[in-house]
């Protein structure tokens, strides 16, 4: 009966274990797509100026906007130390870092007019999509 | 042949006024999450309301009563503080983000900020209610709100697949983020079936003097524009679905949602996106402030109706001019006007029982609508999908709120 019982408190702190394992698996699942849809966002208005359909003025609005919702987005990542202690909390935080730096830098060769930097800005990503898992 | 003109204006205009900051805000989210899969759910939302609104206007013509009046008759005004408050609540609320949905259009179309256009666009809104009878209201605005067939238009240029389109009709489950899924699905409801659109609704039949013998036209007007209102909302989520979606672009804010429109329309995708939400939601803000009017005056017993001078109707005026500057305040706070939206369309569909079924009794109440009741069936189909709604509202709100 003791061992029965020390059985089931075991099996209900495993149990408890893995439910937090899977938690954070899905709240690291839900930021990285939430990431990759900002970093997708900047792709899609990168090309759509490079292309001529977007002005000057609603292009620095839209970066602005994405960087902003990656700001909060990264904020909401770092409020969580459990997260960021997991390595890949830890590498996302580090490719929304760049997603943001990158996104500041398109706004201001945008800015500037500079196609050749934005379409070199086109191809460094750090977050493309993966489709779901 | 005037009850013609007017049957065709009726649709049109009900055409040009069905799309709005929570259609377009739920429908872009829907598609860019979950493709065409909850275009069953832009199909029932679409159902229920066409059903409402047909018994809104036949209660309005044959009691000569709108909704609110005759249910303060029916029910006393003890029952209907409650429904009263939440209409008002909720209409404060959708008309906040209406507003914040006029200055994102204007952001994007000039780049500056919307909270500055907040007050500019609150003395645009006040003007048209201060100046404008009901038929220039409804009429102008649902015009001027065609142009948000340009959604049809994106979508029908992108050639969605039909057998796709077709087999979304029916609902199916999701195969990631249940959750998700079902508040999207909620929300699409709560967009869709608004209270306010009820009340206005047949408040606009009583204004226009509609009788027992037109009540074909208020049918014809109810389902055909209705439909085909939903039909455009149905573009704006396969317009999502098929641009957004393979991009894996979740739509977070009217700027992401605004790019669905350049493979379209090229150098006109902003220009038109930002039309369709501002003209959308400018006609919406009109008609809420307008509702609020009708409602507080109809319950309380006040002179109410856009057609009378507004010095004859002083505390309609005031009604009105109280809901429009509360919800000034909460749209220039700076709440994130989509997540306002948001929100303000779930609630409405927990508080939506609230509203349908004392409605329901109306419609079987032979005192109000004679003859013309409704049949079980419609009455038991509404009543069916307006409390399971506000089930699933109850269960997926705070599941959403605590994932996200």
């Amino acid at each position: 009966m003791h061992a029965g019982f020390r059985r089931s408190i075991l099996a209900v702190i495993a149990a408890l274990v893995l439910t937090g394992c899977g938690r954070e698996d899905e709240a690291i699942r839900q930021h990285r797509q939430a990431f990759e849809s900002l970093g997708s966002t900047m792709a899609a208005i990168d090309e759509a100026w490079l292309a001529g359909h977007l002005s000057g003025t609603f292009t620095v609005t839209a970066l602005a906007q994405t960087l902003q919702l990656a700001e909060q987005e990264r904020a909401a990542l770092a409020a969580s130390p459990e997260m960021l202690a997991d390595p890949r909390g830890a590498q996302l935080s580090q490719s929304a870092e760049r997603l943001s730096r990158l996104l500041a830098a398109t706004i201001r060769d945008v800015r500037a007019a500079d196609a050749g930097a934005v379409r070199r800005h086109l191809a460094d990503n750090p977050l493309p999509p993966q489709g779901r898992s | 042949m005037s009850v013609i003109v007017d049957l065709i204006l009726g649709v049109v205009t009900s055409i040009g006024g069905f799309v709005e900051v929570g259609s377009i805000s739920t429908s872009a989210q829907a598609g860019s999450e979950f493709g065409f899969q909850l275009l069953w759910a832009v199909a029932a939302a679409g159902l229920m309301l066409a059903m409402l609104v047909e018994m809104a206007g036949r209660l309005a013509a044959v009691s000569k009563q709108p909704l609110a009046a005759a249910v303060r008759e029916r029910f006393s005004i003890q029952f209907q503080i409650v429904p009263l408050g939440a209409e008002l609540l909720l209409d404060l609320l959708l008309l906040a983000a209406e507003i914040g949905g006029v200055g994102i259009a204007m952001k994007l179309a000039t780049g500056v900020g919307f909270q500055w256009w907040i007050v500019p666009i609150g003395i645009a809104i006040w003007t048209v209610l201060w100046r404008c009878g009901f038929g220039l209201i409804e009429y102008g605005i649902g015009l001027l709100g065609l142009v948000t067939l340009s959604f049809v238009v994106a979508a029908w240029r992108l050639g969605p697949n039909t057998h796709d389109l077709t087999r979304s009709l029916l609902p199916s489950l999701p195969q990631h983020d249940a959750v998700r899924y079902a508040f999207i699905a909620v929300s699409i409801v709560g967009a869709t079936v608004s209270p306010y659109l009820l009340n206005f609704y047949s408040s606009g039949t009583v204004e226009e003097k509609m009788t027992e013998k037109e009540l074909w036209v208020n049918r014809v007007t109810a389902y055909m524009g209705t439909g085909f209102g939903t039909v455009v909302s149905m573009g704006i989520l396969v317009t999502s679905a098929m641009v957004l979606g393979p991009r894996s672009i979740h739509v977070e804010s009217y700027e992401q949602a605004a790019l669905m429109f350049v493979p379209a329309f090229g150098r006109w995708a902003i220009a038109l996106f930002a039309l369709s939400l501002g003209i959308g939601c400018f006609g919406a803000a009109v008609e809420i402030s307008l509702n609020g009017g009708y409602v507080a005056s109809q319950v309380l017993g006040w002179a109410w109706g856009a057609n009378r001078p507004r010095g004859s109707a002083t505390r309609f005026t005031a009604a009105f001019t109280l809901l429009l500057l509360v919800s000034l305040a909460i749209a220039i706070l700076g709440f994130d006007p989509l997540q306002l939206t948001m929100i303000s369309v779930a609630l409405t569909v927990v508080v939506m029982p609230l509203m349908v079924l004392p409605f329901l009794v109306l419609m079987n109440d032979e005192r109000f609508v004679k003859q013309h009741t409704s049949t079980a069936i419609g009455n038991g189909f509404l009543a069916a999908l307006t409390i399971l709604g506000a089930l699933l509202a109850i269960v997926v709100i705070p599941l959403e709120v605590l994932g996200g």
